[in-house]
């Protein structure tokens, strides 16, 4: 191998390492560019103290994000206090954030437009029978730019279950309202299609609040009530 | 067979024809595939390949209008009850059901908790045949099939029923 295609070589792989691969592909010659090519392989692998000192490093930069997510319920709460007074119902938590239904609207849209908070993901809607007449519904946001997720509780009385709708907000709230409807009958005022997504239309009663009985009949059909042995 | 017996050569039959209609329905039976949960995985082993329900004659059909049995396979809930008998009631007679699986003859693990699940598909429509199991295996719904073939050529479809 003469001198020159030697250095071009050389330069080629220095070039390489610090992160420009157009070097070595842009070598005409193919027996030159894959012994190029093997150089720079072997360059690697002598220098592997270099990418040891890059991957602690890294890992130090991701022990304060995951200490940042922890805290970020706690920095949510703050922010809302501080925007809207009066929205929090309860006792302040530091895995959720329990809610008043009446501004839940106005916070929705903030949660999701804030640069800080940034929820650009509604992921879950749950419907909840608390027991002693109360019905709760959580919310699970998550933001794909921060990488940071809240849950947000709202309980309502059992007797006058109005939370507002956020269908409008994140689209697909669309669906999981309709579920948390179908299945408990909290009814999201303002959602453009409240109607039941599972159970067919003429159904009586919300299957899984616990006060809820078995109908008799059905367009008919009777249900049997012999379940003697079974419990 | 009276005084017609012997008197023909010997690749004459002579039957009744009541006979030979039953005989006839019992040797193709087509179904009308209805899964409606995870029996349908069974039913679809049952027809493919290595059982093969075809050698007994037994073919799928995916409309009501073409098939003579009705295999519900799989739970059936109160919703879907209204479409069972909807789509029993599209099918011509003579029209046969098999109840495939603990759901479709009794609820099954429905039977206590689950509020919207038919508790035995045979509240409904009539069922001739119940195959149980959880879900039953291949074999067992072509026990089930054979079993409907033989009341299917018990069966008498010229005569009338008395009594």
């Amino acid at each position: 191998m003469s001198e020159d295609l030697q250095k071009l070589i050389d330069e080629a792989v220095k070039k390489a390492l610090a992160g420009d691969d157009e070097a070595i592909n842009g070598i005409e010659d193919r027996v030159t560019r894959a012994k190029a090519k093997a150089a720079l392989v072997k360059a690697k692998r002598e220098q592997p103290n270099a990418s040891e000192k890059s991957s602690t490093s890294e890992s130090n930069e991701e022990q304060p994000a995951v200490e940042n997510s922890e805290n970020v319920t706690s920095k949510i709460t703050k922010m809302l206090d501080y925007k809207f007074s009066d929205c929090l119902d309860g006792e302040l938590h530091s895995d959720f954030i329990q809610l008043k239904p009446e501004y839940w609207f106005e916070i929705a849209k903030f949660l999701k437009e804030d640069p800080d908070a940034y929820f650009d993901s509604l992921q879950c809607n749950t419907g909840f029978d608390l027991g002693d007449g109360m019905l709760e519904s959580r919310y699970n946001l998550h933001s794909m730019k921060h990488l940071h997720s809240i849950e947000i509780r709202i309980k309502v009385n059992i007797d006058n279950p109005d939370i507002p709708s956020v269908e409008s907000i994140w689209r697909v709230a669309d669906w999981f309202e309709r579920e948390t409807y179908d299945m408990f009958g909290i009814n999201f005022t303002g959602h453009r299609d409240l109607r039941r997504i599972l159970l067919p239309e003429d159904w009586d009663g919300w299957p899984l609040r616990k006060d809820y009985e078995e109908q008799e009949t059905y367009h008919g059909i009777v249900v049997p009530k012999v379940k003697e042995g079974w419990e | 067979m009276g005084f017609l017996e012997n008197r023909f050569d010997d690749n004459v039959v002579v039957e009744k024809l009541d006979k030979l209609l039953s005989w006839a329905r019992s040797t193709s039976p087509w179904f009308f595939q209805f899964g409606t949960a995870c029996c349908a995985i069974e039913m679809m082993a049952a027809a493919a390949s290595r059982h093969d329900l075809m050698r007994i004659g037994i073919i799928p059909r995916s409309s009501p209008r073409q098939a003579d049995v009705m295999i519900v396979a799989g739970t059936v809930t109160m919703k879907m009850a209204l479409r069972v008998k909807k789509l029993y009631e599209q099918m011509a007679d003579p029209k046969y059901v098999v109840a495939m699986g603990s759901c479709a003859t009794s609820g099954g693990p429905y039977w206590q908790h689950g509020y919207h699940v038919l508790k035995g598909v045979d509240l409904v429509i009539p069922v001739d045949v119940y195959v149980p199991g959880c879900p039953p295996r291949p074999e067992a719904l072509i026990e089930g099939l054979l079993k409907l073939q033989e009341q299917i050529l018990e069966g008498r479809p010229l005569t009338r029923k008395t009594g």
